[in-house]
């Protein structure tokens, strides 16, 4: 009987390990790894990094963004309630811009959908980068099973919330400015200015 | 022994305190938005035809863009089917779609499948088809949304089994001779 119990203490024991080992070490403690858990836990995580194209076919990185508070948006073509927050975007865009906002909308149309991503943000008049995403990136950030997914970047790199769905303006204008208190403002990146367009 | 269970507990409390993920996990699950029901099996004689109905069911709270959505840029509901060789499956209709507004939409009607629908198809067999059971398999390919946000293309599959029997006997066949009235009344 004795001996029964102790066997299930060293099982639980080694499981409850094996639970805390495999979280820590699963988790992303450099900018290249892969984020998921709920909003709380990803709080304060690294956002992944990644190199995507934008429509001129310039890499964009988000690393290069360090610096500036980033509203990482995705989207696609085939989604109307992305298409609702573009214009807030816009004029977000144009706001919180000088203060060190970056918008960055990522693509998830499938396939080779430059030309349709392209006509879309030429017609929405998106006045900030536009990139095309792929599996991989959609990995890094959990998924991104609902579009639109946003994530707020702080200016050290750091995710300060994610929102799935569309919300309303006064709730994205109130994580941008948490977005922009995170983080030591730099010096502008100067490839933050060519992913603004 | 309560002592052991109770030391148990305090081992695996904090595990799960530290970091939340592990139990809960804000992001939306993948449910199926778009389900099936069984489909009886199709009786048809080789070298003849049935219509089909394949229903399908939009999870509440979903909808999904009908076969002729109201803009280019949506997907549409397409279903496509691969029969088995001598059995064909032709004139796949598709229910008209409802128009509605939603909250991300006030001003744009979207056309789109929510609850029960049905797309109906004819089942055709070869006049050669050997007697037996066939299996047709198909995809329903969809995307949905709620009132809030959009979810990636999702395919369910589709399955529906066609009895073929032998070929009903036309024509020039020799009838049987008029029987007495009083029999058939």
């Amino acid at each position: 009987m004795k001996r029964d119990a102790t066997v299930i203490v060293v099982v639980v024991l080694v499981i409850a390990g094996m639970l805390i080992a495999g979280k820590h070490l699963t988790k992303p403690q450099t900018a290249g790894a892969s984020i998921s858990g709920s909003n709380k836990a990803i709080k304060g995580q690294p956002a992944p990094d990644f190199q995507l194209m934008d429509l001129d076919g310039n890499t964009v990185r988000l690393a290069d963004l360090r610096g500036k508070a980033v509203l990482l948006n995705f989207w696609a073509t085939w989604c109307p309630p992305c298409k609702i927050e573009m214009p807030w975007f816009v004029d977000l865009q144009k706001q919180y811009g000088p203060q060190g906002l970056q918008i960055v909308g990522v693509a998830m149309d499938e396939g080779n959908a430059h030309d349709a991503v392209a006509k879309f943000a030429k017609e929405m008049g998106l006045n900030y980068a536009v990139l095309l995403g792929n599996d991989r990136v959609a990995d890094q950030y959990g998924g991104v099973d609902a579009l639109p997914t946003t994530y707020y970047i702080g200016r050290d790199g750091k995710i300060v919330s994610r929102v799935f769905g569309l919300v309303s303006h006064g709730e994205i204008e109130d994580n941008i400015r948490a977005a922009l208190k995170q983080g030591p403002a730099m010096a502008q990146a100067s490839t933050a200015t060519t992913a603004a367009r | 022994m309560r002592f052991l269970i109770a030391a148990l507990w305090l081992t695996l409390i904090p595990a799960f305190a530290q970091d939340p993920g592990l139990l809960e996990n804000s992001k939306p699950k993948a449910t199926q938005r778009v389900t099936t029901a069984p489909i009886a099996p199709v009786a048809v004689h080789a070298g003849s035809s049935k219509q089909v109905e394949l229903p399908f069911r939009v999870a509440l709270g979903y909808h999904i863009n009908s076969h002729k959505p109201t803009s280019e840029l949506l997907i549409p509901t397409v279903l496509s089917v691969s029969p088995p060789t001598d059995i064909s499956v032709a004139k796949l209709t598709y229910p008209a779609g409802e128009d509605r507004t939603f909250p991300f939409s006030p001003d744009e009607k979207l056309n789109v499948y929510t609850g029960d629908f049905a797309l109906t198809a004819l089942v055709r067999a070869a006049p050669t088809t050997p007697p037996g059971r066939y299996r047709v398999h198909g995809t329903l390919k969809y995307q949905a949304c709620d009132d809030r946000a959009c979810y990636p293309p999702g395919k369910l599959p589709v399955a529906f089994d066609v009895r073929v029997t032998k070929a009903a006997k036309t024509g020039r066949t020799r009838r049987n001779p008029a029987q007495s009235p009083h029999v058939h009344q």
